[in-house]
Parts: C-alpha cells; sequence; structure tokens
C-alpha cells in the first residue's frame, strides 16, 4: 500500500488558486523529487501536507498509510510520522534546541503509548544523530535556530529528522542557498536515513541536490499540476534545456542554462 | 474630599494620636504629621493625575483598610510559607504589616552588615534615620509615599559597612493572611557605605487561604549607595488575587555606583510598582528590568525613573509583560537626561505578549534630553506568539498547549536570565513555573 496518496488536490491561498489537481503516490522506501519553477506550486504542496495554517483545500484528498491526513493537527500528524524539513526554519529566541527538541519526541512517544525518554538518555540519542549532519554540542545548546548560518539551519534540520524518525519526509528546498560542501554534508545525513520503511518527498529548484540524493522518481509541477513525471533521466533533461522546454509559462532558467 | 481620603486621614490621624507613639522622637513625629499634611493636599491620585493616567486604584479607592493591630499568629502555618517562598539565609518577616519575631533570623549576617526591624532602628540609630528616611522618596510628590511615611513605624534598616561584603542574599519577607482588610505601610532603607556590597530581596506573598479577603500593601523603599557601593535589589510579589499593591522604590547613587533592581510582579488585583533611580555621582551603572505576568482581571502597573543628573552615567532597562485572559500590563518608563549629563548611555526596552483577546498593554516611553552628547535608545512593542515559530514546534509534534507555553517562557525568561544564577534566580523561575504551570521544564545542558 503507497504510504502517501494524493488525489486531485486543489488548494488555494489568500484566494488564489495555487494548487489545481495534484495526484502523487509515494511508496514506502521511495524517494520522489518534485521539480518545478519559481510560484508553480512546490512550497505549498508541502505546506498542505504538513498542515500549515491558511492554505485551504478546496477539492481532492490526502491520505497517509490510507487514512485521511487533511483533518489531522500539525502535531498528530508528526506523531503519525510526517516531517517538513522547513525551507526557511524558524528562529526561536529563548527555546534550546535540546529541550525543544526532547519535548517534541517525547510528545510525540506519549501519543504513541510510549515511554518518555529521560534527559541523559535523550542526550545520548541527540549525540548519536548529530554525528550524521556534523553538528557539534554546541548548536544542540544554543535556542532553536537563533543565529545559525543558512548551511547550519538546513542541517539542523536533517538533525531533527534522524532523531524524530518520520515515517514520510517532506524536504522543501533544503538544498536551496547552501554551498557545495553544505549540500554534501546534508545530503549524506538524508541518503544515511533512506530506508526501506520510509518514503521521501525532495522538493527542489535546482537538478543539482539531485547528484546527490539520487531519487526514484521525477515529477515536474507547473501551475499547480503534475505535467510529467519519470525517473531519474527526467532531471536530467531539465537540466539540459530548462523549464522553457516543456512550454511552460513563468519558466525560469535552470544552472545550467544561466551559465550559457 | 472623597471619602477614602477621609478614611485614610482618620487611620493616620488616629495613629499619630494614639498614646504608644507619645515617646517617639520629636524628629520622626514631625515627620509624620509633615507626611500626612502632604497626604490631605495631594489626596488620592486619579486617572486625571499624569502619572496615574493608565492606573486604577481599584478598592483602594473605596478606602475601608486598616493597620493591624493586636497579634495572634498561626506560627506553624506561617513558618511553612516562608519556608515555601524559601531562601535560605538571615531575614525579617512580618505579617500583616508586623514584625514577626518568631518567623525571623538574622543569624548568618556577614560581617558589616547590620539588618534590623525600623523600630529597633528609630531607638539605636536616630542620627542616620533622620539623614535618610524621607530623603529619597518624597511625601510631597507622591501620595502614597506621604500616606507610608504618615503610618511610619514598621519596616527595616538594612545597613553596609563601607567595603562590606556580602555572598548570601538578605531578606524581608512581607505576608498578608487576608483574614481582614489589612493595611500595611512598612518601610525599607538601605545605606550602602563606600565599596560595599550585597543583595536584597523583598518578598510580597499571601499567607491565607484562596478566596481571603483584599488587602492592601503601601511600600516604600529608599536605598542611598555610597561611592563605589553596590547592590542587586529584588522585589518578588506574589500576593494573592485580591491583594491590592503599591510599591515604590527610590534609590540614590553615588560616584561609581551600581545598582541592579530585579522586579518580577506575578499577584495582586492590582499592583504598581515603581523604581526611581537618581545619579547623584559620575561614572554610576543602573540596571532596571521586570517581568510582569498577569492573568484573569489582574492589572499590572509599571513606572521607572531614572535621572541621569550627572555625566558620565549608564542605565539599562528591560521591563516584559506576559498578559492573559483580561489582564492589564502598564509600563511607563522616564528617562531624563539633565544639561550637565555628558556621555550618558542610557538604554530602554518595554516588550508584551498578549496571549488572550482581551489582555491589554500600554507602553510608554518618555525621554527628556537636554545634554547633546548623549546615547540614549528605546523601544517599545506589543504582540502577540510568534504564529511561524508555533507552527513549526507543532510540525514536530509539539502539541498547541505546550507550544504557546514553550515560546510564553522563553519570552519572560530573558528577564529571568538577567539575574545572577544562584539560589535567587532558582527561586525566582520556581515561582514563575507556579505562575505558568508547565512552561517551566529545565534545560537540559550537555
Amino acid at each position: 500500500m503507497a504510504l502517501l496518496t494524493v488525489r486531485n488536490l486543489h488548494a488555494r491561498v489568500a484566494g488564489k488558486d495555487i494548487l489545481k489537481g495534484i495526484d502523487l503516490e509515494v511508496a514506502p522506501g521511495e524517494v520522489h523529487a518534485i521539480m518545478g519553477p519559481n510560484g508553480s506550486g512546490k512550497s505549498t504542496l508541502a505546506s498542505v501536507l504538513a498542515g500549515r495554517d491558511g492554505y485551504e483545500v478546496t477539492q481532492g484528498e490526502v491520505l497517509f498509510d490510507g487514512k485521511p491526513l487533511l483533518e489531522l493537527s500539525p502535531e498528530a500528524r508528526a506523531a503519525a510520522g510526517v516531517f517538513l524539513a522547513f525551507q526557511y526554519p524558524v528562529e526561536i529566541p529563548g527555546v534550546g534546541n535540546i529541550h525543544f527538541l526532547r519535548t517534541a519526541l517525547n510528545a510525540q512517544r506519549r501519543s504513541k503509548g510510549l515511554e518518555e525518554l529521560d534527559a541523559m538518555d535523550f542526550l545520548q540519542l541527540a549525540k548519536e544523530k548529530s554525528k550524521l549532519v556534523q553538528l557539534d554540542a554546541a548548536f544542540m545548546n544554543r535556542s532553536v535556530n537563533e543565529g545559525f548560518s543558512g548551511g547550519e539551519k538546513k542541517r539542523n534540520e536533517i538533525f531533527q529528522m534522524a532523531v524524530l524518525e518520520p515515517r514520510l519526509a517532506i524536504l522543501d528546498e533544503t538544498d536551496s542557498g547552501l554551498d557545495i560542501d553544505a549540500l554534501r554534508t546534508v545530503a549524506g545525513g538524508v541518503n544515511a536515513l533512506r530506508s526501506p520503511e520510509r518514503g521521501m518527498v525532495l522538493i527542489t529548484h535546482y537538478q543539482r541536490l539531485l547528484d546527490y540524493i539520487v531519487p526514484d522518481k521525477v515529477h515536474v509541477i507547473a501551475a499547480g499540476r503534475i505535467v510529467r513525471s519519470g525517473g531519474r533521466e527526467l532531471a536530467l533533461e531539465l537540466e539540459e534545456k530548462g523549464y522553457g522546454w516543456l512550454g511552460l509559462d513563468g519558466g525560469k532558467k535552470t544552472t545550467a542554462e544561466a551559465r550559457r | 474630599m472623597t471619602a477614602a481620603l477621609a478614611h485614610y486621614l482618620d487611620v493616620a490621624t488616629r495613629f499619630q494620636a494614639a498614646p504608644e507613639q507619645a515617646s517617639a522622637p520629636q524628629w520622626l513625629k514631625r515627620l509624620r504629621a509633615d507626611a500626612l499634611a502632604h497626604f490631605e493636599r495631594q489626596g488620592l491620585p486619579t486617572t486625571r493625575d499624569e502619572a496615574w493616567k493608565y492606573s486604577r486604584l481599584g478598592s483602594i479607592a473605596e478606602g475601608t483598610f486598616i493597620p493591624r493591630t493586636g497579634v495572634s499568629r498561626d506560627t506553624a502555618h506561617l513558618s511553612a510559607v516562608v519556608e515555601r517562598l524559601g531562601l535560605p539565609g538571615p531575614r525579617l518577616v512580618f505579617v500583616d504589616g508586623r514584625l514577626a519575631p518568631e518567623l525571623s533570623s538574622v543569624a548568618g549576617l556577614p560581617r558589616g552588615l547590620t539588618l534590623k526591624p525600623l523600630r529597633d532602628a528609630v531607638r539605636e540609630d536616630g542620627e542616620l534615620l533622620e539623614s535618610v528616611l524621607g530623603q529619597r522618596a518624597l511625601a510631597n510628590e507622591h501620595a502614597f509615599t506621604a500616606l507610608n511615611a504618615a503610618l511610619l513605624e514598621e519596616g527595616v534598616l538594612l545597613r553596609l559597612a563601607p567595603g562590606a561584603l556580602s555572598e548570601v542574599p538578605v531578606q524581608v519577607v512581607f505576608l498578608t493572611r487576608g483574614d481582614a482588610p489589612v493595611l500595611s505601610s512598612p518601610r525599607i532603607l538601605v545605606v550602602a557605605g563606600e565599596s560595599s556590597e550585597a543583595s536584597l530581596v523583598e518578598t510580597y506573598a499571601s499567607a491565607g487561604p484562596a478566596g481571603s479577603a483584599a488587602t492592601f500593601t503601601n511600600a516604600v523603599t529608599e536605598v542611598t549607595l555610597g561611592d563605589n557601593a553596590s547592590l542587586h535589589h529584588y522585589k518578588v510579589q506574589v500576593e494573592a488575587d485580591a491583594a491590592l499593591h503599591v510599591g515604590a522604590l527610590h534609590a540614590r547613587q553615588g560616584r561609581d555606583s551600581r545598582f541592579a533592581s530585579h522586579a518580577f510582579a506575578f499577584g495582586g488585583a492590582m499592583a504598581r510598582n515603581e523604581v526611581h533611580a537618581a545619579f547623584a555621582g559620575e561614572g554610576g551603572d543602573a540596571t532596571l528590568n521586570g517581568l510582569y505576568v498577569g492573568q484573569g482581571a489582574q492589572h499590572l502597573d509599571n513606572r521607572t525613573a531614572l535621572d541621569h543628573a550627572v555625566p558620565r552615567c549608564t542605565s539599562r532597562e528591560l521591563y516584559k509583560g506576559v498578559l492573559d485572559g483580561q489582564s492589564r500590563g502598564t509600563f511607563h518608563g522616564l528617562i531624563r537626561v539633565r544639561q550637565d549629563a555628558q556621555h550618558t548611555d542610557s538604554r530602554q526596552q518595554n516588550r508584551n505578549l498578549l496571549l488572550s483577546e482581551s489582555a491589554q498593554a500600554d507602553a510608554r516611553p518618555q525621554l527628556e534630553i537636554f545634554a547633546d552628547d548623549v546615547k540614549c535608545a528605546h523601544g517599545a512593542a506589543v504582540g502577540r506568539l510568534d504564529a511561524q515559530a508555533l507552527f513549526y514546534l507543532r510540525s514536530r509534534g509539539v502539541p498547541q498547549a505546550e507550544a504557546e507555553r514553550l515560546l510564553t517562557y522563553a519570552f519572560a525568561r530573558e528577564v529571568v536570565e538577567a539575574v545572577p544564577a544562584g539560589p535567587v534566580r532558582a527561586n525566582i523561575e520556581a515561582l514563575l513555573a507556579v505562575k505558568l504551570p508547565g512552561a517551566a521544564q529545565r534545560e537540559v545542558t550537555a
């Protein structure tokens, strides 16, 4: 059975229709890349799946593990196993990174009827997981994302994912704004978290990410619809020809195009 | 004349004419009588007074409060309350405005420190008292200070000899029982000699069961800091829901002295707290911090006034409010930089977090700058919990209510963290955790 099923999803933001009939099916163990020009609806899809306020679903449905997802609160989605790595991770002054993450993990464990982790056990777990993205102890004790560089914020997202062990991870432009070293580190963390039980949706503007995280399937989204799906080669074709090749409005040049 | 004014005048007149006051020293009798005249002239403030524009007196203006006479106390119960508020170290405890010797102990007071009840100081330190009492907190300018002085009898003298250092905080604790509409008028005097250093914690709390009668505490603190002296002053006000509280602290700072005021207002139906600091010598440093946390119909009113009268002094102010329910918080901060006060460096910040639709905050910075070579900055903000931060926490699985508490506590803790680490901070953290339940889980450190 599919882990995530999106059927004919329509959504609007501030009275404007953004998603106009998305269909998507992600099986456990699969990594799907969703690519598209700016304004195509990529990030809106991520926000709707995670339950952000201000997005109105007007048609369609989303099933997670065969159960309706959209009626759940954001925290209930997280507890069910949905994780969103934010495009812009939020800075929260005064809330310690490690305290926040333990609160989150224990809330999820409570909702599953599991015993909470005490401070020492949690710290052990956090130290182990932080190695995945080379995040040192000093970051763990700072306020959530406060004063972090762009790369540190994205590494922190993957660190959180490693601790929370979601069944479906949605990575919203996790690669944007990263230099190549940071991208390698983040991609390394993501690859280490690939597993036969876990599904992933990578939302990205750039093909470059897919050199480091090789997807099983690639979808191109434009004007709120998935206009083409294929394997890895579709991304390479996009890299070569740009979004314009698909005859899309608002297509922005890819890095390859811009270099010419 | 309002009925309330007549009531308080009557209370003070009777007090001053009582037979047991006949033996009071002349200077004290004169001070009380002058104060009574000042009070009568000024009357109770109203919202038409600039300094009380955003305030409301509540039942203070109904005038039924009277000083406690006669002593009968449940020592075991009160002792448990004091322990629960709990700091170790030397302390004087007052119940309904009256010294409770059986709850007090000055054992362990470091050398060079004197902590004694004001009654004793009146007998033993008359000359000193005459020179400082009423000299910082002026009865002719503040009606409630005048009322306090007109009823002046109970309180504390903390005296630091030159060079005296105290590592342990000194405490004064004022409990009200709420079994009657009691008026308490404590006066706290701090006289710190050159290069002395100490911490003083003033705690105001209720000892009665929930739903006790309203009480009215009208406290005045006068601080005189000698050259290069340092005082950390903490005011922790956690009185019952029905309590009314008016407090004013006036500090006069000598050359190179440091004064830090940390004011925590968690309790009371109406609580007004004033902190005034005046620089009398160059090189002084003042920190005025405050945290007010209101729920229900609480009205928490904060006023600060900094008088930069001389050059090269530094002041920092951070007041934060967390307001839920129908509560209302006000901050009015005056910074006056006089013409001669060049190289003044002053910063003031007031930030308010509203947790409900009907909570309200009024922020009123007031800068009066007459010198031209100064650095002065101020900022005021009123806002709600950050929706982005809330979603971020929830998206990781933190339930909404817990996420809100986490963010609320994060907002408030900045003021708590400005308190140096130690037993005083731990105690304030514990009291904040009671006020904001579930929010104050401690950090895990690696």
